[in-house]
């Protein structure tokens, strides 16, 4: 799975934080203060050796990590697991962290190399086939307040399966820019950051992740 | 830019067109594309076709509460395992450090020495001929029987003889 850093810079994390009675007493504390800082100093605190700081960036980004993994797997076993491992990579280079970047910008491509290698291998070994169990955990967006009848649950199957066909057709830099931007609602500077590349590059990119879209799925529009 | 016959937007402004859709312009942009769109026919078509289209393309996932304790559970065990195994290769590494190397080379000079002084005894009385030695020493044997055996019938003859000489002389 995912490829560790050399044993020293996980080693840090074995030290216990709260190991008696009195730094027990100021878990909640702590708690709180860690809930008030910037990712940039939990950051530091965590390449520092401290667990809690690192647990705390996890329940910051776990949501959105999880929505890119599920906006490219569309299945949510897999987007559990690309995300999770994606959390475990960035816990194993945190050291290499040179803080050039945002926080959320450096783990927000790791989360999306994880997912287009996941793409990679998925390629090799399914070619492309849909999986039935997929789409009945999909649904496209739709008000959550008002259930789907049955036959416009059947047309919902259908349209994210050919949703699902119709990206997965795409290259994969244009369904990164495309995901980001429809599922994330990331800004393009942002998305720029995330796929290291310019923000003009990544226009060009959605512009034609569009236009394919689009006339993939002409007949539902 | 202008000219599109009120199917197809306007090709320079296509990229731009998606971009006022996700409202992803700055204000200048937005104003004067909303205000082009607006005498357009082609690029207010396509806006209405992305605001009908692109919805459709966005999957939602909503996991239980449950769902979120399982995952922080889970991806916990995952960091703990990840450090255990760490562990396990740093204290197995950890025997070729470089404080080590110098034991290690004088125990590997020892026992090749003893290898070299004992082992050419130990070996060379049970070591048996290699195979060309038995094909060239084979044959040789053979002779030696086909010898021997003449050696035995020249032996009769010579006994016949003394046997004869004795017979005449008696």
């Amino acid at each position: 799975m995912a490829c560790l850093a050399p044993a020293e810079e996980l080693e840090i994390f074995r030290r216990p934080l709260h190991s008696d009675a009195s730094t027990r007493v100021s878990a909640k504390g702590r708690a709180s203060q860690l809930a008030h800082s910037g990712d940039e100093e939990l950051v530091a605190l965590a390449q520092q050796g401290d667990r809690r700081a690192f647990e705390e960036l996890i329940e910051r980004h776990e949501q959105k990590a999880y929505h890119i993994a599920f906006g490219f797997a569309r299945d949510r076993e897999e987007a559990k697991d690309l995300s999770q491992e994606a959390f475990l990579k960035a816990f194993s280079y945190l050291k290499k962290f040179d803080g050039r970047s945002s926080f959320y910008t450096w783990f927000y491509r790791i989360v999306v190399n994880v997912c287009l290698d996941y793409k990679r291998r998925a390629k090799r070994t399914a070619a492309g086939e849909f999986d039935e169990t997929i789409e009945s955990q999909m649904e496209p967006s739709h008000n959550p307040a008002r259930p789907l009848a049955p036959e416009q649950h059947v047309l919902a199957g259908q349209l994210s399966r050919k949703v699902a066909v119709a990206l997965q057709a795409l290259p994969a830099k244009q369904r990164t820019a495309f995901i980001l931007k429809n599922n994330q609602g990331m800004s393009v500077r942002e998305i720029a950051e995330t796929m290291e590349t310019a923000e003009g590059t990544v226009k060009v990119h959605l512009h034609r992740a569009v236009t394919a879209l689009r006339q993939s799925l002409a007949e539902l529009a | 830019m202008v000219g599109q016959n009120g199917t197809t937007p306007c090709a320079d402004l296509e990229a731009d067109l998606v971009l006022l859709h996700y409202g992803d312009l700055d204000d200048n942009a937005r104003a004067r594309l909303q205000s082009h769109s607006a005498n357009c026919a082609g690029c207010s078509a396509y806006l209405t076709e992305l605001a009908a289209l692109l919805p459709l393309t966005v999957t939602t996932d909503a996991p239980p509460q449950e769902f979120w304790m399982d995952y922080n559970r889970e991806l916990r065990h995952k960091i703990d395992a990840a450090l255990e195994s760490k562990s396990g290769w740093r204290s197995l590494t950890a025997i070729f450090t470089p404080r080590y190397v110098p034991v290690f080379a004088t125990a590997a000079v020892v026992v090749l020495a003893l290898t070299i002084t004992f082992g050419n005894r130990l070996w060379s009385g049970k070591q048996g001929a290699s195979d060309d030695e038995l094909s060239q020493a084979l044959p040789v044997a053979e002779n030696l029987e086909f010898f021997r055996a003449m050696d035995v019938l020249e032996n009769l003859d010579l006994l016949k003889v003394m046997g004869d000489g004795i017979k005449d002389a008696a």
